[in-house]
Parts: C-alpha cells; sequence; structure tokens
C-alpha cells in the first residue's frame, strides 16, 4: 500500500538489464542492512527479482557491496 | 551425452581485483599477465576495462584497496576451467569471478530497439499532457485570482457607500 506509486519493475519499464557491476542500481533494491529486498517491496516483476538477487549476490563476491551494514 | 553440433565455444567476462601492494604500473602488467593467461588457453578476448583503484566493501586477505580490471572473452568450457584454476592459484589475483553472459542475437536487438522506441513514444506523451495539466491549472488560478480581486474591488466599493451613509447619519444626529 505504501509504495503503490512504484508499482512497476524497474527493469521492464525502461528496459534495463540487471548488471552485478552497476552498484548504483542495485543499492536500491537492498536496504539499510544490505539484505536484499523482497519482490513485494520492490515493485519489481519476479522474472527481474531474480536476476537482480543473483546480481547482488556476485557485487558481493567481488566486495563491490558489502555483505553486512558495519 | 549425444553429440550436439552446438559449437563448445561461449562468451565469458571476468573480473578480478589485483591487491593495493603493486602500484599502479605493476598492477597494469599483472592484468596484462591475466590475460595472457586467458589467451594462452585458446581464449579470444574481445572487450577490456580498467576500473582503476577502488576500495574494497570489506577487507580481503588484509587489502582494503584493490585494481579491478575486466575482460571480455570467447572460450570453450575446458579453457574456462582452467583459467579459473589458474586465476585461483595465483598470489597476484585475490579474488576474481568469471560469468557466462548471453550475447544477444540481432532479432533481440531490433526487438529492444522496437520497446525503447515505445518508451520513448510513451514519455514524450507523459510529458505534453503534465504539460497541458500544468497550463490548464495555470489558467485556472488565473482565473481565481480575478475573481478574487473583482470581490474585493465590490467590497471596496460597499465600505465606501457604508462610510458616506454613516457619515450622513452622523450628520443628521448632529442637527437634532
Amino acid at each position: 500500500m505504501k509504495n503503490q506509486k512504484t508499482k512497476e519493475c524497474h527493469f521492464c519499464v525502461n528496459n534495463l538489464e540487471v548488471d552485478y557491476k552497476d552498484v548504483r542500481t542495485l543499492r536500491k533494491f537492498i536496504n539499510f542492512y544490505m539484505k536484499i529486498l523482497p519482490g513485494k517491496r520492490t515493485g519489481v516483476c519476479a522474472w527481474h527479482q531474480r536476476k537482480l538477487a543473483t546480481a547482488v549476490k556476485r557485487a558481493r563476491v567481488m566486495a563491490l557491496l558489502a555483505a553486512t551494514h558495519k | 551425452m549425444s553429440k550436439t553440433k552446438k559449437s563448445n565455444i561461449g562468451h565469458y567476462e571476468v573480473l578480478f581485483i589485483v591487491p593495493n601492494r603493486f602500484t599502479e604500473e605493476e598492477a597494469k602488467q599483472v592484468i596484462t599477465a591475466v590475460e595472457g593467461v586467458i589467451t594462452k588457453n585458446n581464449g579470444e578476448i574481445d572487450y577490456r576495462e580498467y576500473w582503476g583503484k577502488k576500495k574494497l566493501a570489506y577487507e580481503i586477505k588484509h587489502n582494503a584497496y584493490g585494481y579491478y580490471a575486466l575482460a571480455e572473452f570467447n572460450a570453450n568450457k575446458e579453457a574456462v576451467a582452467l583459467i579459473n584454476q589458474e586465476l585461483r592459484l595465483s598470489n597476484d589475483v585475490i579474488r576474481h569471478q568469471i560469468i557466462s553472459k548471453h550475447i544477444k542475437s540481432a532479432e533481440e536487438i531490433a526487438k529492444a530497439k522496437v520497446i525503447q522506441e515505445k518508451i520513448n513514444a510513451r514519455k514524450k506523451e507523459e510529458a505534453k499532457e503534465l504539460k497541458e495539466k500544468n497550463e490548464k491549472e495555470e489558467n485556472d488560478n488565473k482565473k481565481e485570482k480575478n475573481e478574487k480581486e473583482e470581490i474585493k474591488t465590490d467590497k471596496k466599493s460597499n465600505a465606501k457607500e457604508l462610510e458616506q451613509k454613516l457619515e450622513g447619519i452622523l450628520n443628521a444626529k448632529d442637527l437634532i
């Protein structure tokens, strides 16, 4: 109910691809504790949410994103 | 395994981190060495990217900083496994990640283009609608302002009339 305005898939609407190197966009889909936000909250479609989850995990492996907040 | 005619060669992307103990020039040498490992295993590099020195999100083997470099290459599965092993054993690379990347076919590119055009058209329409809306609102605001001013002037004239009447009454009282 809170984010009813943003209930459109960010990647479908803007014709973007999920990239694990693009930390700036990934940052939008994780919370303060660096946890991946659920699709319900992000409004991303299921197909892109799956890509997003793997992208965040890949970014974590390459130390582009932290796994936890300090 | 069934023998398929599909070629075994895929498109891959490797991102690796060179530790901070090297200077920038030495790091570049390490990067060329890594590219040498790829070419040695029959990999064809077709894209290179150097990100420079970056702060790591967390320390890796007591390194807070590292030089990031990216390379895209075509190779077969066995070669990728060998490259992966060599990089893993190397002390000059603290972290690396090989990812298979999908190459877009001409059809997909054309599809994406069509979608992009649609998106652009929609954005234009939305902008137009917004403009019209704003103009309407401005006009409405102006109308309201004019009406308010008219009312104000009316009130003023009323006040003047009232004053005149009052004065008249007061003067009449004085006469009595």
